[in-house]
């Protein structure tokens, strides 16, 4: 597969050129905010080096709020419009490898088994995922201790390298081709391929834990000490949950609105005490010690049993952003030291 | 910084180890080092936990009402925490009696991902301190020295009560900044609007300000109810405004402006600057400060005959 | 159907004759919350002794304007009425003896925050309403009408390019 060179000063034309095929969908900087996953327009400023805190890419993919069907009434006549996006052919650029490794766990839950979520698939089965190498590792990454980061290389259809002045393009899938085919690119050079090979065997071994041993997620314990600790000061806020590129839980509600009922999607999350709460008044998980275990669990351990892919990939935004610094690097590596493998259910 | 610490230890361990308290809620390190963590210490040899340093940004009084409920208990804390102590003790969600305060002078805490904007790689720095005219950030490569209103919280750089209003015992020099940060809200209606409908579009509607704030103790909040049903669950900006205007007014002459709202917000809604706005609103008409304990009572539970009337004809 | 549905079920059958006839004038529509002590029973004098005033107003009733909580005002911004008025007893005059003394702290706040919050505050109107001013209520009613009216439809709490709904 060809690979290719994106000098920076050629991004617009790059992106131009990729409209004319696809929808493209990139970071688009706000203000005062994180830079958020938009369908890019004209005037938008676009952040495709991946240097700064950007929303997770579920965001478009698996939008905050979805409409999900419509009914409208009149009298002698009951109207349901099921509203599902249009499947087009989209791109999406400037996701942190690690991010887009996320969308896999996001496929486990949306796209296989007995239910295809019809609105996920619009949206993601025609979308070609480019992935983004920043120049510099961020602190709070810690990709290479949750996984194999080279099994990631085949689920984006590309990667883009951040070399300083250009962006070497590494083709991962036959889907990525269609990505470099603009002839503004220029094949890469070897000092290029040797810089980017740096940058990779950087990412590698970036923060490479001591919990890491591939096995980590037989050692997770339900009893734990531990989860009494993070739940003393954990203050039961969604911030890790909503900002995290693989979380994937929502809520349904109906809202009545004179003659028409609409339904919607929105997040949720299992640290909120009405995630589990029972009509009747009963809440299974009543405190906050097992919402938080049920958020590590889930990720680190359940989601390896149901789906062969661990439910956390190190991007690191709840560890930069947990409004009491409860770091799940530290909280794995106290777990891990501590306990023998156990057999896996 | 190290003086200060070491008292604090000292005076957790006493306050442990004569039976005053139960537990001493302050901060300990990090998981790095521009970051502390909230910690809980109910042994003696555990107190060298306890830091104190420009990054000690948490209020630790959001732990009060749950944990000092029926005990008594220890707690760290910086002026704006101690105002917190005091709304809630005004309010009865905690009893003064039960609470050991070792008060902090506070010279102003630092904003870590300004920082970065300064020009910091977060990942060499080893650790931070206050300097005669700023912030010294320790790192891998040496020192460098930081003015104070390039890192410093915005809510730090606009706080002039940085002495403790009420405690027990007192460490640590206040440090007044030079000047106050003025407001930056615009003054036109409909730029404000403007300017609103913009911060609140970001709102996710992950509750972080309301988790990390001391005065948000309801057992059920109104976001959370079903019926009746005050606000969708939908992070859309009309919900968000309905989300964040009710709240303001819940926190209207309680709130004690110490910022952890804007802190904590993943997308850097400005809703600290919509706390003060109401708190000037407070401080003019009633001349009346949240935080306060020389106030009797919560200034909404109680009134005045000649308080301003808002009856537009009369 | 919750008594908020009904009245955005009222507002939005409003809105759609408007549209489909356009020789229709512009209605307001206003939502009044009223003490039951003195101004619904002011409002009931206005209606006995067959004084006129507009249709526009939609009346709730509360026991005491100290009943009166902020967000009922805010949440009727948020449903897109165009203007809200709270009326209560004098000052002194309350049937509970001091609820309107709390509800008057309230309300200037309230009014505080909608100005920090950029929204037009000629849209709201608190006024203290007895139950022998019958004449009072409807002049309110009517010159708050107007003022409404002069202003044009409430475009929401946020700026229309940040609307969804």
């Amino acid at each position: 597969m060809a690979d290719k060179i994106l000098p920076k000063d050629k991004i617009p034309g790059f992106i131009d050129a990729l409209q004319k095929q696809f929808v493209v969908v990139a970071p688009v900087e706000r203000t005062d905010a994180p830079a958020e996953f938009k369908e890019v327009a004209p005037g938008d400023n676009l952040i495709l080096d991946g240097s700064q805190m950007m929303m997770p890419p579920k965001d478009y993919l698996l939008p905050r709020y979805e409409t999900l069907l419509k009914v409208s009434a009149r009298p002698g006549e009951v109207e349901v419009q099921p509203v599902v996006p249009e499947n087009k052919p989209r791109v999406m650029l400037g996701m942190w490898l690690p991010d887009a490794q996320a969308i896999q766990v996001l496929d486990r839950v949306f796209l296989d088994g007995k239910f295809k979520d019809p609105y996920y698939a619009a949206r993601r089965e025609n979308t070609t995922l480019v992935a983004v190498m920043p120049a510099e590792m961020r602190w709070s990454w810690f990709c290479a201790s949750t996984d194999d980061v080279e099994k990631w290389k085949p689920n984006v259809d590309a990667i883009m390298y951040d070399l300083g002045d250009r962006f070497y393009i590494e083709v991962t899938s036959p889907k990525g081709e269609a990505v470099v085919e603009w002839d503004g690119l220029s094949a890469p050079s070897s000092d290029d391929v040797e810089n980017k090979n740096r940058l990779w065997e950087q990412f590698k071994s970036h923060n490479v834990l001591p919990f890491s041993d591939g096995k980590f997620y037989e050692r997770l314990a339900w009893d734990h000490p531990i989860w009494a600790e993070i739940a003393q000061k954990c203050i039961g806020c969604g911030v890790c949950s909503y900002m995290c590129p693989s979380c994937s839980c929502f809520d349904i509600q109906d809202e009545v609105c004179g003659t028409c009922i609409e339904r919607y999607r929105c997040r949720d999350t299992c640290q909120f005490e009405e995630f589990t709460l029972m009509g009747s008044g009963h809440n299974p998980r009543p405190d906050q010690l097992p919402r938080s275990r049920q958020r590590l669990m889930h990720k680190f351990k359940y989601q390896h049993e149901q789906y062969g892919v661990v439910g956390c990939t190190g991007c690191g935004r709840c560890v930069e952003l947990c409004p009491v610094n409860v770091d799940i690097r530290d909280v794995l590596n106290k777990v891990c030291a501590e306990r023998e493998p156990e057999p896996t259910t | 910084m190290f003086e200060v610490e070491n008292k604090i230890r000292q005076e957790a361990k006493r306050v442990l180890e004569n039976g005053l308290v139960e537990l001493v809620i302050g901060w300990a390190p990090g998981s790095v080092p521009f970051r502390t963590t909230p910690v809980f210490i109910d042994r003696p040899e555990d107190v060298d936990k306890l830091v104190w340093n420009p990054v000690c940004a948490n209020n630790l009084a959001v732990y009060l009402p749950k944990i000092a409920k029926d005990r008594k208990v220890g707690i760290v804390a910086k002026p704006c925490d101690i105002r917190s102590i005091v709304a809630l003790i005004q309010e009865n969600q905690v009893k003064r009696d039960n609470i050991y305060i070792i008060g902090l002078g506070c010279a102003g805490v630092v904003d870590p991902s300004r920082l970065e904007l300064a020009g910091v790689r977060l990942s060499d720095v080893t650790a931070l301190d206050w300097a005669a005219d700023g912030i010294k950030v320790i790192t891998l490569n040496g020192e460098q020295l930081l003015k104070s209103t390039d890192v410093h919280r915005d809510m730090c750089l606009a706080c002039t009560k940085r002495e403790p209003a009420l405690f027990d015992v007192k460490f640590g020099e206040a440090v007044l900044p030079s000047e106050v940060k003025p407001r930056e809200l615009p003054e036109l209606p409909e730029e404000r609007q403007k300017y609103w409908s913009e911060q609140f579009s970001k709102c996710i509607r992950c509750y972080a300000c309301r988790q990390i704030c001391p005065n948000c103790y309801c057992e059920v909040c109104f976001a959370d109810r079903v019926e009746p049903k005050w606000t969708a669950k939908k992070a859309v900006p009309e919900e968000n405004w309905m989300f964040h205007a009710t709240r303001a007014m819940h926190l209207a002459g309680r709130c004690i402006q110490c910022g952890e709202c804007e802190r904590v917000c993943p997308v850097g809604i400005r809703i600290a600057e919509l706390m003060r706005e109401m708190a000037e609103a407070v401080k003019n008409k009633y001349d009346y400060e949240a935080g306060d304990p020389n106030e009797e009572a919560p200034l909404l539970g109680t009134f005045r005959e000649n308080d301003v009337d808002p009856a537009q004809h009369s | 159907m919750s008594e908020d549905a009904v009245l955005v079920e009222e507002k939005a059958e409003l809105e759609s004759s408007e549209s489909t006839q356009q020789e229709r004038t512009w209605q307001p529509i206003i939502l009044g919350i009223l003490c039951n002590w003195c101004s619904y029973a002011g409002a009931d004098l206005a209606g006995t002794s067959r004084l006129q005033y507009p249709e526009s107003i939609r009346i709730i009733r509360v026991p005491c304007s100290g009943r009166v909580d902020p967000a009922f005002v805010l949440k009727a911004f948020r449903k897109g009425f165009d203007g809200v008025m709270v009326l209560g007893c004098h000052p002194g005059d309350c049937h509970y003896a001091k609820g309107n003394y709390y509800a008057r702290r309230r309300i200037t706040l309230l009014q505080d925050l909608l100005k920090a919050l950029g929204l037009p505050e000629e849209r709201f109107h608190f006024e203290w309403v007895s139950a022998s001013e019958g004449n009072r209520f409807a002049e309110l009613v009517q010159e708050f009408t107007e003022k409404i009216r002069r202003l044009g439809p409430f475009k929401g709490v946020v700026t229309p390019e940040k609307k969804t709904l």
